[in-house]
Formats: C-alpha cells, structure tokens, sequence
C-alpha cells in the first residue's frame, strides 16, 4: 500500500538520464515497502454531487496518507491501554484507582480507558485502518491476478544509461543472438517480450504476491479475532487440594463468554486437584525465586468417561477437546474448625489465602463462619509459610512451608451477608461486627485459639495448597496462526524478492559484428544483491554468445546513443 | 539447576574486557577523526545517489576508485573491486559532480579507504565483538539455558547482536566513519549494564521455562540488536543531512565538521532502511513466538499485558516508517523521526514497562 509512487531516485539527475524508464516505473504498481503502489494521491478533483463526495471520501480513506495517519492514530490509542489499569486485565487495580482518584476515574470511565482495547473509538480506528487497508489491497488482488500474464514494457533506447548495462560483440547474427538470450533467460524464469531487435525480461513477480499477501493476512487476523470473540470463552477457577469441580457456569469463580457462547456451548469436563508441589531456590541471591510448580490432578473429559491423571505445570496445558486449562497461580489455603459457643463443630474447611508479599508468600484471607450461634463469627488473618521473628514481628523469608504461622484477628456479631450487595469472599465486612478483645497469637498447626464470652473455640488444623486454573476456548487460535503465518511469508516474500528487468539489444556494429547491449533494472532500493546477479546473467548471456566468431571482452558502454539503433514500439 | 560459578565469573570478567575494548575502540575511531590524514577538500558533500554513479560505470569493471579519482593523498584502492580496467572504464560522471562516482561505487558507503586509525579500530572492534561473545556464550553455558532470561542478559545479548550486525554491515560497505557513531551508544548500553542492571547468574522464573524462550526472546534480541543499529544510523543520517544542507546553503563551508567524512545523507538512510527492513520481519515473527508461547503459557494470544501492548506499538511505528519511507513527501528526514520514534517505543517497552508497568512480562530482576 501506498501513494505516489516516486521513481527510484527521482529526485537526482539520473531521471534526466533516462526519461523513459522513469514514467514506465510510475505507471506501475511497486512493491510494498517500497515503492507500492497505486493508492490515489489524497488530493483529487473536485466534486460535484453525492456520488462525487462519496468517491472523494473513498479516496481520501484508501489513501496512503489516511493509512498512515490511522496507523499512527492506532499506536498512540493503545497507549492508554498500558499506562491506565484495564477492566479484562486487572480489574482489582482499576477499583484501587477509583479510590485513589475519586474524581478523575468517572470521567476517565466515559472515555472507556480502563476498557481501551474494547473501547468504541479504539474500534473506530482500526475498523477504518483495515477498511482504507481492504480498500486499497482488494482491488490491487484483482488488478495482479488480471496482469498475471501481462508483458514486461519495451526495451529502453539507450541500454547504457540503465545503472547496470555491458556490451559485448559476437559473431552471431542480432537474431540469433537475441534467440540465444530469450532462451537464457528464459530457463531462468523470466517472463519475455520480444521486439525489433531487443528483447525485455521482467522477474520477481512475487513481491507484488508478498505484499498483497501480508496485508489480506491482517484483515484475516482480524477475522480470527472476532471468531474467537464470538465463539470462544474465558473462566477462572480455583481449586483447593483434594477437591474437585465440574465446568459449568455454576462451578467457575469467573466466567466471561464470548458473545455467541451460552452456558450449554461448556465442554462438560471435570477437574480433581490431588497434590501440589512447589520447589524454590534455596541458596544464593536468588533464594526464594519458585523454580518448579507441578499440579497433580485427574480429569473426566465428560461424565462417565474415564478418570486420567495429569500433571498440569505452567507452560504445559491440558487439553480437553478443544479447551484448555491452565495452571496461573497458587496459593496455602489454611484449614480451619469453629466450635461456636454451643459446642458445635459449624466450620470446618480449608480457606484459600491470597498471597500479598512474593518473596515470603504471606499470605491474607478471611474465615466466615454464618453458622455460629450464638452470634456470626469472622475472622481476618495473616498466614506466614515460613515464619521467624525478626526484631519481634513475625515475618515470612521463605515461600515453602517451613514454619506455618497463622495470626488472626477475631469479630463477632453480624457478617451482613444477607444485607447489601454480594460480598468478596476475600474481604469482610466489619460494619456489623466487634472486634473481640483477644492478644492477637499466631497459632501453630494443631493450636487453638479460645475466643472471649464463650463464643466459641478455632483451631488451626493444617494447611492445603489451592491453585488458581485459567480455562478457555477459543476456536480462532488456528485461523490467527495461520493468518499470522500467512502475514510473515507475505513480508518475507515482499521484502527480499527483488522485482527486476533484463534487457538486451543486438545491432550490427561498425566493423561486421554483432554488437550486443545488456542493460539491467532492479525496481527497489533495498534489497541489494542485484550488481552481483546481473553480473552473473550478463557474463552468461556473453557465454552463449561465445564460440560464434568475435566476442570482445565487456567494455564499458560510453553513455552515448547509438544513432544505428531503432526502436519502433518505443516512446 | 545448578548454576556453573567459575563459568559465570568467567562470563563477568570477559564482559568487562568487552567494555574496555570498545571503549579503545572508540578512542580509535575518534582518533581517526582527529588525527587520521583525510584530504578533505576532495571529498564534495553534495548528495549523490549511488545508482546514478554506478549507472556510468560498466558492470563487472568498477572505475577508478573515489580515491584515485580524486587525487586523494590517502592510500589509492578504496574498492577492493577495482582492478586493470580494460577498454578504458571510462566513468560517465555527470557533470558538477567530478569525483562522486568512485566514491559511493555500488552504493558503498566509504569516501576513503580504511588508514591507520581505522584498521586498529577495527582490529580492537574485532577483539572486543570476541570477548563479547565469549562473555555472552559462557554466561549461558554456566546457568545451562540462553543467556538472555533477564534485563542484564538481554542487553549484554542485544548489544552483542548490534555490533555483529553492525560490524559485517561497516565492513562489506566499507563505511568506517560510521563506527564512531554507531559503536558510542552501543558502549554506552553495555556499559549501562555491567554496572546499573547487572543481575548474578541464577535460574530463571517458572514462567519462562520453556523451549519458547529460546526462540520468542531469541527473534526479539536478533530484532532488538539490528533496531539499535537501524537507530544509530537514522542519527547519523539527520546529522549529514542536516550538514549536507547547511553546505548546500552555504551556511558551512565544505570542510569543517567531523559530518564531512560521513558518506552522503541517501547512503545512510539506504543503511538504516535496509537494517529496519531486516529487524521487522525478525520482530513480527518475535511477537508471533510471543502470542504462540502466550497461548501456551497463559491460555490466551492475545492480552494487552503492557509488554504486548508495546510490542505492538513499536510494531506499528515501524510499519508506519516502512509505508512512510515509500510514501512522497515522507522520505528522508521525516521518515528517519518515525525511525526514532519506533526505536523509542522499543526503549520504554524495555526499560520504562519493566521498570514502572507491572505486567505479565516482569521477569527483567529490576526491583
């Protein structure tokens, strides 16, 4: 894609020297990065009328000048994206923002930019980006596939003005000369136009293929987007060890389908967690950095199909017909028992704790406990995989369960639970409870702690490990990636295929021979290489021209016309 | 696993003979600009596009070299090409331009040939570029995977690619008066990382491993390299463009300024494109690694996470130079500011994401 397509060196005098090579090269489409194309200049006629206006808006968004300011517009639409906290990516850090900026987050919530990437004006630019793209490469497919056989231009007049040209005399007649050149460079794949007494030869046709070829694999691309947008869908999970669940709706933490996905498009596989490991560095600067993580689990791909075991680690997915569940996160989920004030065991579980420190994995949670009597209790506390005293603070230095530690801190009264809106089972809601007044102690596994006014007893009876599993489908993975391999073989093929043109001219010379002019002409400025070729193709146009009688060495042509040489198809 | 201490150490102390060799490198290079014995006056600064001078030039039998043309008092033979030239070789020079046709000969990009300072510049870029790759090598052999799994690793790697890239560019184009420019913020980088970023050698975090890493972060530090080297030149270019007009207004006589030894603007910017135009494919195909090992890794190709977001704008921007360079109106000075914007959305993906963004992709043990 592109605009005016500017001749190579257009500016400096060799456009003087050779006029006519010039328009030829404008005339046709280029190649990509290069030179491309045909898109109209921004600029046009004036128009007159609802069809007139409508081709100029055509014109102006296929032009290359829109392209590239959509481009542009593109780049610096996404940035926001980056630098703002994003609601599909991290929607905890788009509420911590609503906190710390009161005022500027509701206004930057209208402009969508904690949503950028599905934002209407995002879309907005990049749906015009590939309308201006598909505007401007569609009807360059059809114009390529109808010159697929389309002929090479004339010969240029005077060969010795093209950057490379050599002439050599042969005893040959400039018929068969010309013969023996067209067979030349004919076997090597060149497409040929012969004429009076020259003969044109074009190559690289697949530059054009390349380039047209990469931007329909973008517009694919963005047809496998969608695809995935529609049909796909995204859940999270988390399991603690020993426990199962079954993808359904029900059973998923989140849930997030595409816009054609109902909850009955759900694979029907289940999921148990039997173990989890995890393995640390334990020595050097490095001493702590996770170097191992592997989830035991079983799966059922349907129910009443057969239970297989897997050991699912980051970066090896597993794979149930089509969607795929992955392990993204773990955690210790600290198990607890309540005994509330009459005697009953009301609370026995293990409740996942989320990690707030990395190097220690301290770890942070809540136990609700609706069922005691005779008033709710809740608990918040800290867990401590490794804990030490350090200056008198219970700290964690170590993400491995060395020396479990778990603090809490106890409330009683009313969870509000029935109250209000649905609350995080990470978060308590102490507007209806009282602190109890107890000398916060961390607990060892097996340790209990007695809470004040005979409300009751918990005990700390161990730990599990939870992990968190990512389950999607999406079923435009394989169209992206092939549209992406599409794009790149296109990209390739367009940037070092080199478009080139051979020509060669034989006229009687002065003293009886031959004399046989080659000239050659690389369409691009950027692939370099073509001196070599050249050489190499005019050295072997001069060897077939060999054992015929006279052949002077290559001299070098003196940029003077040849008065002898005529022309009739030319300029 | 276990990491190789001795082998480790031994990378430390090979990198740190790097530093110092390009930094006499670059003594060397500047040496030459001081120094070195270069007859100024022949050497005209009006641009000149090389396919014009080769255009008078018969294939296969190079003119008289630039040097020889220009009854320059350095050393004749600036091309190594140039050999007896039978049947007169005559060169087909346009007239206002006496001496350029030998001097940009098939687009090379020397004035001069190579003199004292610049082969032992050469000789030390040479010995540095071992040391580097030595350095790089043994930091992989002693933590048993590629050495570039963080910051530290990346730019030593990075860095490395930029003078292989750049060395082989210089030599075949026998552009010596751009090592100066191109070697000095390539220092600067390395230098940058044995005392700011430098990270011990350890294992690398659970997320990364994978064969992807090999091959994602791979096509990223080959694409980065050849980035650094296309940005350096889209520099020096605004530099000798800048100089090349200031001398065409005659604001500047033709003499002064160390620009006057730099070859003309058009084969600079012939450098840097072709530099962008190989890196850009290695990037595409960097981010697509990427989206596959995404896939992979976190169940989906396609994120946002900050990094991808930034790969993506610096994919664009360097799309946006490409169509630009073609464009009329774009070339040339403008075309090589987008360059530059380009290689600075690469910068912030490296260090700014890294450092202030948290994301997806924060495994460069900066903190």
């Amino acid at each position: 894609m592109t605009g005016l397509r500017v001749p190579p060196g257009a500016k400096h005098p060799g456009q003087q020297a050779a006029p006519e090579l010039g328009q030829q090269a404008a005339q046709r489409p280029g190649p990509p990065a290069e030179a491309p194309d045909e898109r109209p200049a921004a600029a046009g006629r004036s128009p007159f009328g609802t069809a007139g206006w409508l081709r100029w808006a055509w014109r102006q968004l296929t032009s290359m000048r829109t392209a590239l300011i959509l481009l542009f517009l593109l780049a610096v639409a996404s940035v926001p994206g980056s630098v703002l906290p994003q609601q599909g990516i991290d929607p905890q850090s788009v509420q911590q923002y609503y906190v710390s900026h009161p005022s500027l987050a509701p206004l930057l919530a209208r402009l969508s930019l904690f949503n950028v990437f599905a934002a209407p004006w995002f879309a907005a630019i990049y749906l015009l980006l590939f309308l201006s793209l598909a505007g401007c490469v569609v009807p360059r497919t059809f114009r390529l596939a109808r010159s697929a056989r389309a002929l090479p231009p004339p010969a240029p007049r005077n060969l010795a003005r093209l950057p490379q040209s050599a002439r050599h005399e042969t005893g040959l007649a400039p018929g068969e000369a010309l013969d023996a050149a067209a067979a030349l460079l004919s076997a090597r794949r060149f497409r040929l136009r012969t004429g009076d007494g020259w003969l044109s030869a074009e190559k690289g046709y697949r530059r054009e293929v390349g380039n047209l070829l990469f931007h329909l694999a973008l517009l694919g691309l963005l047809g496998a987007v969608a695809l995935g947008g529609l049909f796909g869908y995204k859940a999270d999970r988390l399991l603690v060890a020993g426990s199962s669940f079954a993808n359904t709706v029900t059973a998923l933490d989140e849930f997030h389908p595409g816009r054609a996905v109902s909850a009955a498009d759900l694979q029907p596989f289940s999921i148990t967690l039997n173990r989890f490991t995890a393995s640390y560095v334990t020595s050097g600067a490095l001493r702590g950095q996770p170097s191992a993580f592997h989830a035991y689990i079983s799966y059922s791909a349907e129910p009443g199909s057969p239970v297989r075991p897997y050991d699912l680690r980051v970066n090896h997915p597993l794979n149930v017909d089509g969607v795929k569940v992955f392990l993204i996160g773990h955690g210790y989920a600290p198990v607890f028992k309540v005994t509330d004030g009459t005697g009953q065991v009301v609370f026995n579980q293990a409740v996942p704790f989320i990690a707030v420190q990395q190097t220690g994995l301290t770890s942070e949670g809540v136990v609700k406990v609706p069922d005691a009597s005779p008033q709710q209790l809740g608990f918040a506390g800290v867990f401590l995989p490794s804990a030490v005293d350090v200056g008198g603070q219970l700290e964690s230095v170590f993400p491995a369960p060395d020396n479990p530690r778990v603090s809490l801190v106890a409330y009683a009264g009313n969870l509000g639970e029935n109250t209000g809106p649905s609350q995080s089972v990470y978060q308590l809601n102490t507007a209806g409870l009282r602190k109890l007044p107890i000398a916060p102690r961390p607990l060892a596994p097996g340790q209990s702690m007695k809470l004040p006014d005979g409300d009751g007893t918990l005990t700390f009876t161990g730990y599990q490990q939870w992990v968190s599993l990512a389950i999607t489908y999406d079923p435009g993975t394989l169209p992206a990636l092939i549209a992406g391999m599409a794009a790149l073989a296109g990209l390739l093929l367009s940037f070092f295929v080199r478009r080139r043109r051979m020509f060669v001219r034989a006229y009687p010379g002065a003293d009886g021979a031959t004399v046989v002019d080659v000239a050659g002409l690389v369409r691009t400025d950027a692939g370099g290489g073509f001196e070599e070729e050249f050489d190499g193709l005019a050295e072997a146009v001069r060897s077939a021209h060999d054992g015929h009688g006279v052949t002077a060495p290559a001299a070098a042509l003196a940029g003077t016309d040849n008065p002898a040489r005529t022309d009739p198809e030319g300029e | 696993m276990h990491v190789n201490v001795g082998l480790a150490h031994l990378s430390n102390d090979f990198l740190i003979c790097t530093v110092v060799l390009y930094s006499l490198t670059l003594l060397a290079y500047a040496g030459d600009f001081a120094f070195g014995r270069h007859s100024s006056k022949a050497e005209p600064a009006a641009p000149e596009v090389p396919e014009l001078v080769t255009a008078g030039v018969t294939a296969g039998v190079p003119a008289a070299t630039a040097a020889a043309g220009a009854g320059s008092g350095s050393v004749s033979g600036a091309s190594g090409e140039s050999g007896p030239v039978p049947g007169g070789g005559a060169v087909a020079a346009t007239p206002g331009l006496p001496s350029a046709a030998g001097r940009t000969e098939r687009g090379r990009g020397s004035r001069l040939p190579a003199g004292a300072w610049v082969r032992v510049a050469l000789a030390l870029n040479v010995l540095g570029l071992a040391a580097h790759v030595i350095g790089v090598t043994t930091r992989g052999l002693a933590v048993h995977r590629v050495p570039w799994g963080d910051m530290y690793e990346f730019v030593t790697a990075v860095t490395c690619v930029a003078v292989i890239f750049f060395l082989s560019l210089m030599i075949r184009y026998r552009a010596y008066y751009l090592g100066l420019f191109v070697m000095a913020p390539i220092l600067l980088a390395l230098g940058l990382a044995e005392t700011v970023i430098y990270t011990p050698a350890g294992p690398i975090a659970v997320a990364l491993q994978s064969y992807w890493l090999a091959i994602h972060v791979t096509a990223m530090t080959l694409a980065t390299g050849t980035f650094v080297v296309g940005a350096a030149l889209a520099v020096v270019y605004l530099l000798a463009d800048r100089y090349a007009r200031r001398v065409a207004d005659g604001r500047q006589p033709e003499s002064v300024g160390v620009f006057r030894l730099l070859p003309p603007p058009e084969v600079i910017d012939r450098f840097a494109y072709r530099t962008v135009m190989f890196a850009f494919p290695l990037w595409t195909f960097g981010i697509m690694a990427g989206a596959i090992w995404a896939d992979q890794a976190w169940g989906r190709y396609w994120g946002w996470d900050p990094t991808e977001t930034w790969a993506f704008i610096t994919w664009v921007v360097y799309a946006c130079f490409l169509h630009a360079r073609a464009t009329a109106g774009w070339r040339g000075r403008r075309a090589a500011y987008i360059q530059l914007i380009g290689f600075g959305c690469l910068l912030f993906n490296l260090l700014g994401v890294s450092i202030f963004i948290t994301g997806l992709h924060s495994y460069a043990g900066l903190s």
